[in-house]
């Protein structure tokens, strides 16, 4: 076999990401190409404001989501039941924070699943990864969802011991504008930096 | 082949510290507590392998608007490589952008409007491909000038780079990073480039010249810059 070979350092995306490529409905993952076909589940709307320290709003990120599908599965070859994923979802999206520091998206609701890696239950999830100037690694969190019985099993949860920090990372119902009307609006502020500082985890 | 399912934490001093000194944006928005560990779960160890369904793909040629179009002012450049796994696989079919300033240092991008240098309606300035079954991406673009970082108090000019953004095969292996030209002055005081502890892991970060003898063709400068993604495969493939 090859040598091991080390990973590139990571960099900062700066501030010029190109337009185009946050444009779009990239953050709309409930489609595909194809309007005509939706991907199944409950449709979700998830928004909020991203700040930097002293409670700025920091515009310009790059955001980015990951997540199973309604019933909890991946279309990818690590995941076993693979084969129910559902063909009408990609399970990533991209969206810039705009000016007033504003992310969102459209989802559905992730289904929960029976973790084959640490044998534990994982509650329904959202991975999200900022990318920012002043970024020179990405920083990555999970979001959750409110009561949820499965939140206090899960393995990336409880990696926070700290029930009060804990908390931050779970999404809050709440009547947003910017929602469609068929989607279920849930809130999360992230706080890149001071108080109330978002709890990030090692990439 | 199928994509990795192992993934170990990066090698500190290979990658960048995230507080820069100088880098007056690293001190605002880098996270002021410890990160947590968390174990990693099938969420982590996949990611969207299908993307061009939802990513529109196939622009390589960052030197003009359009196919036929009048090619922006500089020195063209032809910038190929390899995207590889810890392992030395290829990784296959992962989505890889790029992007640059013009011959002159200027972005195509609204937040570089306080920019004196000129803009070059010709430069398109962005692409995005998919590595193909070796793992190879190519890209024909114009070499970026240098340009200074606004309002920096110590007249800090970033050497010329392009950024690159790739998804590899799974949520892990995200990486975002920039390559450098081989034998720039500036390259030695770039707070970004510095900001990697590790001698080994900023020369990861430039690129090697290629001889003209291996291009293929005559009117362009080559350089070959190979990216290594996180991840290792249960079953890799024999050589």
């Amino acid at each position: 076999m090859a040598h091991r070979r080390v990973p590139t350092p990571s960099q900062t995306i700066g501030p010029f990401f190109p337009e185009h490529f946050v444009g779009g409905a990239d953050h709309d993952l409930t489609f595909l190409d194809d309007k005509s076909k939706r991907a199944q589940g409950q449709k979700i709307y998830i928004g909020g404001n991203i700040y930097e320290a002293e409670r700025l709003p920091r515009w310009n990120c790059v955001v980015e989501i990951w997540q199973p599908d309604a019933n909890g599965c991946f279309a990818h070859p690590n995941d076993p039941r693979r084969a129910r994923a559902d063909p009408n979802f990609v399970g990533w999206g991209r969206r810039s924070s705009d000016d007033a520091g504003w992310y969102d998206f459209i989802t559905v609701k992730p289904g929960g699943y029976a973790d084959p890696l640490t044998g534990k239950p994982r509650a329904p999830h959202i991975d999200i990864s900022i990318m920012s100037s002043g970024l020179m690694r990405r920083v990555v969190t999970t979001l959750f969802f409110p009561g949820e019985a499965a939140n206090v099993q899960d393995p990336v949860f409880n990696a926070i011991p700290d029930a009060a920090v804990r908390e931050r990372l779970i999404l809050r119902p709440e009547k947003l504008e910017r929602a469609p009307n068929d989607a279920i609006a849930y809130r999360l502020d992230i706080v890149l930096q001071g108080e109330g500082e978002t709890p990030f985890f090692v990439d | 082949m199928t994509p990795p399912d192992r993934y170990e934490p990066y090698d500190e001093p290979s990658q960048p510290l995230m507080r820069v000194d100088g880098y007056r944006e690293s001190q605002l928005r880098t996270p002021s507590r410890p990160l947590y560990k968390r174990p990693a779960t099938l969420t982590e160890i996949t990611g969207p392998l299908n993307l061009a369904k939802k990513l529109k793909v196939g622009m390589n040629d960052l030197s003009r608007i359009k196919q036929g179009a009048p090619r922006a002012m500089g020195q063209l450049i032809w910038v190929t490589g390899r995207l590889l796994d810890e392992d030395a696989m290829p990784v296959r079919g992962s989505v890889l952008e790029v992007w640059q300033a013009n011959a002159a240092g200027r972005y195509v991008h609204k937040a570089d409007s306080g920019n004196p240098a000129p803009q070059d309606p010709n430069f398109f300035g962005s692409g995005r491909c998919v590595t193909d079954r070796e793992g190879r991406y190519a890209f024909l673009s114009v070499k970026p000038g240098a340009y200074p970082v606004p309002n920096h108090p110590t007249r800090w000019w970033r050497p010329p780079h392009i950024h690159f953004s790739i998804l590899g095969e799974g949520f892990m292996s995200r990486l975002v990073t920039q390559m450098y030209f081989p034998g720039e002055p500036l390259n030695g005081i770039d707070l970004l480039l510095k900001a990697v502890p590790d001698e080994k892991g900023r020369e990861r970060l430039v690129a090697r010249w290629t001889p003209m003898m291996q291009l293929e063709r005559a009117d362009v400068v080559g350089f070959e810059h190979d990216i290594v993604v996180r991840g290792h495969r249960a079953t890799p493939m024999g050589f």
